[in-house]
C-alpha cells in the first residue's frame, strides 16, 4: 500500500508526532528517574528463594493467568484485558508502519489490525458500562478512569474506520486526519493520565516478585523442600 | 534463689517509662505533621509505587475478605480503602492532581479523610496481602498501609489497645508485662508438669542456657493463657534431642510495632532480642508459633537492626525438618476419629514463605487431613491479622470479615483447626463459635505432641 497524503498530513504524520513522541518519552524518562532514585526496601534476611528468578516471574506472570485467583477466575475478563492491550500494541504500532513502511499494512495486516481494533472497541463499552454499573467498581472509578476508557474506545472505533479506508486505497481521508490529531494528543496527554500505567507496571512486578521471589513463594521449584538456614 | 532473686530485680525494656499519647481525632495540627512525614515515606520505592500504580482495575474487589465476607459494604474493596491515603498523595504528588484534583480524585487531607484513613487502613485492613497477590499491577498492600498507619501513629492516631501494646512492651520488655519473675516460676511450672508426663521425666526447659543451639521465643500469651503450647513445644524438642533454651530476659517475639508502623519501636524491640541471643550466644534464634512473630523476626529483623549475626528459623520449619530427619516417633493413631484442616496464617505463608513445612508436620501426625478451598499463600485471612484482635473499636467488623473463612473451615467438615499463631487462634475461635461450627483450635505442636511416642 502506498500513502500517498498532502503535505500538511505528512506534517502531522511524521514531524509533530516525532515532536510529541519526544514529549512524551521526556516525561516518561523524568518519571522513571524520580522512582529509580527511591532506594528498594533492603532484605537483609538470609533468602529463602532467588529474588532475579522471582522478579522474572512475576514480571511474565500476566502470561499465566492460572497463577493468580483473580485472572484464572475471571478467564473472560483476563482474555478480553489480553485482546484489549494487543489492540493498543498495534494501534499505535499502526501510526508508525503508515507513514514509515506502508507496505507492510497490506489488506490482509490491515485487516487483522482491524479485527483487533474492533472487539477492543465492544471491549471498550463493555468496560465502560462495567465501570458505571457494578458497584464496587464505581466506588472506585474516578472522571480519569472514564475519560481515558472512553477515550481508547472511541480511538479503537476511528482507527477501524481509518484502516477500512485505507484498504481501500484511501490514505488521506477526514478519519485519517482524525485517527492522527487523536494520536498527536495520546502522545502528550498519557504521561499525564492513568493510561500511562504501563511505565510502572515493571516496577510493580519486579517490586512484587523481589520481596516474595526471596522470601520463596514465588517460583517454587520444589513444592516439597524443607528449608535448612545451615 | 538468689539467681531468681537478681533476675527479678531486673529492669527490662526502656528505662524510662512511656504513654505514647493519642488523641481521639485528628486536628489541624496532626495533619501538618503528617504533611509533613509523607515525602519521608515516599522514599521507599514500592511504597511510592503502590501508590501511584493502581489502575483502578477493580480485580482485587473480590480477593479480601473484607469485601468478600461484608458484601453489602462496597467501601471495604482495597482499592476504595487504599484511594483513602491515595487521594490526598495525588493531591501532593501527582502531576494532573496537583492541577486538575476532581479530575484523578485527589484530595487535600482534611479532618474527614484522615479519619476515614483511620478507620479503612486500621479498621478495614488487616495488611495481609492477598489483594497485592492479585493485583496485576504489584500494588503492596502491606507496605502501603503500613506507611500510612505509621504517618497516623505518629501523630497520635492509633487504636488505644494496639497502641497500649506497644507501649507494654516498650516498658516491660514483653508485650503483656510478665514480670520475669513471674515468667521464669511459669516455666519451672510447665517444665515440671512435663516431666509428670509419662516418659518425659528427663525432659527439661533450660532458662538462659549458655551456647545453647536455639534460642527459643514465645508469644506472651503462652505463659499467660495456653501454657500447654509451650509444653507441647518443649516435649518435641525434647523428644528430637534439641538443644535449646528459652531466655529469662526477651523472650517476647511478638512486634507489634510491625502494626502500628512505629519504626524506632520496631527497630528496639528487634535489637533487644539480638542482644539477647548474642548474650546466650545462641546458633539459632527460633520462632515459636506466631503469624506476625515469625515475620517480624525472620523477614523484618534483619532489615531493621541492619543484618543478624546468627540464622533464624521457626519452630513450624524445624519440625518439619525432625520429622524429615526421623527425628521424632509420631503414632499417627492417636488422631484416628478426628479431621484435620490448616489456616495459613497471612505472615506465615503470604508474607513468609512457610508454605509446605506445616503440611509435612500434618501428614505426619494425622491421616485424615483436608485443605480449605484456598490454602497457602492463596489462604483468606481470617480476619484477625495485621493488629486486627488488638483494636476493639473495629471487633464488629473483625467478626463480620471471618465470615469467608468460617465457611471454608465448615466445608471441609473438620473438627480440628490447625494454625500457627496466637492471633489466629483468638480469631478463629470467635469466627467458629460465632457461625456455629463444631471444631477446636490447635497449634501444629499440640497436635504433634499428643501423638508423640516418648
Ligand atoms: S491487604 Fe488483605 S485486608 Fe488489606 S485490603 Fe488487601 S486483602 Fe484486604
Ligand atoms: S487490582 Fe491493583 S491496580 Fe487493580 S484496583 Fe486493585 S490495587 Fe488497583
Amino acid at each position: 500500500m502506498e500513502n500517498k497524503v498532502s503535505y500538511a498530513l505528512y506534517i502531522l504524520q511524521e514531524p509533530v508526532q516525532y515532536l510529541a513522541l519526544s514529549f512524551m518519552a521526556l516525561m516518561y524518562a523524568i518519571k522513571i528517574s524520580q522512582l529509580l532514585k527511591k532506594p528498594f526496601p533492603p532484605e537483609r534476611a538470609e533468602l529463602k528463594g532467588d529474588r532475579v528468578s522471582g522478579a522474572l516471574h512475576s514480571l511474565t506472570n500476566v502470561l499465566r493467568p492460572w497463577d493468580m485467583e483473580s485472572t484464572s477466575k475471571h478467564l473472560y475478563f483476563y482474555t478480553e484485558f489480553m485482546i484489549f492491550h494487543v489492540a493498543v500494541a498495534l494501534t499505535i504500532g499502526s501510526t508508525f508502519l503508515i507513514p514509515l513502511a506502508p507496505q507492510v499494512m497490506t489488506p490482509t495486516v490491515t485487516a487483522v489490525f482491524m479485527l483487533f481494533m474492533a472487539a477492543a472497541f465492544l471491549i471498550g463499552l463493555r468496560r465502560i458500562y462495567r465501570r458505571l454499573t457494578v458497584p464496587e467498581i464505581r466506588i472506585i472509578s474516578t472522571p480519569d478512569d472514564y475519560f481515558a476508557i472512553t477515550l481508547m474506545t472511541v480511538f479503537f472505533g476511528v482507527g477501524v474506520v481509518t484502516m477500512w479506508l485505507w484498504i481501500q486505497g484511501r490514505p488521506e481521508t477526514g478519519w485519517m486526519w482524525l485517527f492522527f490529531l487523536m494520536t498527536t494528543f495520546f502522545l502528550i496527554y498519557v504521561p499525564f493520565s492513568k493510561i500511562s500505567h504501563y511505565v510502572l507496571y515493571p516496577f510493580g512486578r519486579v517490586n512484587f516478585g523481589m520481596i516474595f521471589g526471596g522470601r520463596g513463594i514465588l517460583n517454587r521449584q520444589n513444592r516439597n523442600v524443607t528449608w535448612d538456614p545451615k | 534463689m538468689q539467681e531468681a532473686a537478681e533476675r527479678a530485680a531486673e529492669k527490662l525494656g526502656a528505662p524510662e517509662e512511656r504513654k505514647w499519647p493519642l488523641k481521639p481525632e485528628f486536628t489541624p495540627e496532626m495533619l501538618a505533621e503528617m504533611e509533613r512525614l509523607l515525602p519521608e515515606k515516599l522514599k521507599n520505592r514500592v511504597v511510592a509505587t503502590s501508590l501511584a500504580g493502581c489502575i483502578h482495575c477493580g480485580m482485587c474487589s473480590d480477593t479480601c475478605h473484607y469485601s468478600v465476607s461484608i458484601p453489602e459494604d462496597k467501601t471495604l474493596v482495597p482499592a476504595y480503602k487504599a484511594d483513602r491515603f491515595r487521594k490526598w498523595y495525588k493531591s501532593r504528588f501527582d502531576w494532573m492532581g496537583r492541577i486538575f484534583p476532581s479530575f484523578v480524585g485527589a484530595q487535600p487531607l482534611t479532618k474527614e479523610l484522615a479519619e476515614d484513613m483511620f478507620d479503612k487502613l486500621f479498621g478495614g485492613c488487616t495488611m495481609c496481602r492477598r489483594c497485592t497477590y492479585n493485583c496485576p499491577m504489584g500494588v503492596d498492600y502491606g507496605m502501603m498501609v503500613r506507611a500510612a498507619r505509621s504517618m497516623m501513629q505518629k501523630v497520635g492516631r492509633c487504636p488505644q489497645n494496639l497502641q497500649d501494646t506497644v507501649d507494654t512492651h516498650y516498658n516491660h520488655g514483653n508485650n503483656m508485662a510478665v514480670p520475669q519473675d513471674e515468667f521464669v516460676e511459669t516455666i519451672e511450672w510447665i517444665e515440671e508438669e512435663l516431666q509428670d508426663e509419662e516418659g518425659c521425666e528427663d525432659f527439661t526447659i533450660p532458662i538462659d542456657k549458655q551456647g545453647a543451639t536455639y534460642f527459643l521465643t514465645l508469644n506472651p500469651r503462652e505463659p499467660k493463657y495456653y501454657p500447654l503450647t509451650i509444653q507441647a513445644t518443649a516435649k518435641i524438642l525434647n523428644a528430637a534431642g534439641v538443644d535449646f533454651t528459652i531466655s529469662s530476659r526477651y523472650w517476647d517475639l511478638t512486634n507489634y510495632a510491625l502494626f502500628n508502623g512505629n519504626d524506632e519501636d520496631a527497630r528496639l524491640f528487634s535489637l533487644w532480642q539480638v542482644e539477647d541471643v548474642k548474650r546466650l550466644q545462641c546458633e539459632y534464634l527460633l520462632s515459636g508459633e506466631c503469624g506476625h512473630g515469625y515475620r517480624a523476626l525472620r523477614w523484618e529483623l534483619p532489615n531493621w537492626v541492619g543484618g543478624a549475626p546468627f540464622k533464624i528459623t521457626s519452630v513450624m520449619e524445624l519440625m518439619a525438618k525432625l520429622i524429615q530427619d526421623g527425628k521424632l516417633n509420631i503414632d499417627k493413631s492417636v488422631h484416628a476419629d478426628k479431621r484435620v484442616t490448616y489456616h495459613d496464617s497471612c505472615n506465615i505463608a503470604r508474607s513468609g514463605g512457610i508454605l509446605e513445612e506445616p503440611r509435612i508436620v500434618i501428614r505426619a501426625a494425622a491421616d485424615d487431613f483436608v485443605e480449605m478451598e484456598h490454602n497457602r499463600e492463596k489462604s483468606y485471612c481470617c480476619g484477625g491479622g495485621g493488629g486486627a484482635l488488638a483494636m476493639s473499636e473495629f471487633s464488629k467488623r473483625r467478626i463480620a470479615a471471618g465470615r469467608i473463612k468460617a465457611e471454608e473451615i465448615r466445608a471441609t467438615g473438620a473438627n480440628i483447626v490447625l494454625q500457627s499463631c496466637h492471633n489466629c487462634t483468638d480469631q478463629l475461635k470467635e469466627i467458629i463459635e460465632h457461625h456455629g461450627i463444631d471444631a477446636k483450635v490447635m497449634n501444629l505442636a499440640e497436635l504433634v505432641a499428643e501423638a508423640l511416642v516418648v
